[in-house]
């Protein structure tokens, strides 16, 4: 393994508490922004949790050990799958919030943008494998 | 898909962990290709070949 693979995944360890911790900073400022302070400290002190508690079990557990660092391709691949999985079931939700919107005699929004987006990626994504082979 | 892995190891006296380190992935990855539960990808299946000095051949080959 070359030292730029090592400098890299030792990067990638810091990539899923570095966001828990950046999407807690997000929460404190909007909760402060929108006159909810109570909301943003709760959500700054959850994913705190989420990112000490991530750096925690990583010692204990093989597979969020590979989830961190990517050095497994099992696990990688189990990551892949699950993402996927989870990205289905959230097209899958947000299609079935679009009808019921649009039965109740509403607009289907917001759920006509997020629908939008999932295609555009999802295409986008395709696209972007098949050129690169 | 079987493989001759569990053999090769135990012949070695390497346990999982050690082959895992020594390949750079996890135990568990090493027990799911034991097993054949999981299909390792050609570079790891390079990896494994070159660590028993063997062949991909020698080591994996498929069920008929």
């Amino acid at each position: 393994m070359s030292t730029n693979d090592t400098r890299r995944r030792s990067t990638q360890q810091w990539a899923v508490p570095g966001f828990a911790v950046a999407a807690g900073i997000a929460y404190l400022i909007a909760g402060i922004a929108g006159d909810e302070i109570g909301f943003g400290i709760f959500g700054f002190a959850l994913m705190l949790t989420v990112a000490v508690g991530v750096l925690a079990v990583r010692r204990r557990s093989e597979t969020v050990q590979g989830l961190l660092d990517r050095r497994d391709e099992r696990i990688v691949q189990i990551d892949l799958k699950a993402t996927a999985f989870a990205g289905s079931v959230v097209i899958a939700a947000v299609l079935i919030a679009f009808i019921v919107e649009i039965a109740r005699g509403n607009d289907g929004s917001p759920y006509t943008a997020l629908g939008a987006i999932g295609g555009v990626a999802y295409l986008a994504s395709v696209i972007w494998n098949r050129v690169r082979g | 898909m079987r493989n001759r892995v569990r053999a090769l190891r135990q012949e070695r006296g390497l346990s999982q962990a050690t082959l895992a380190v020594a390949l750079g992935v996890s135990r568990q990855t090493i027990n799911s290709i034991e097993t054949g539960r999981y299909l390792p990808s050609l570079p790891l299946a390079l990896a494994i070949a070159r660590h028993f000095d063997l062949i991909v051949e020698e080591i994996f080959d498929v069920d008929e």
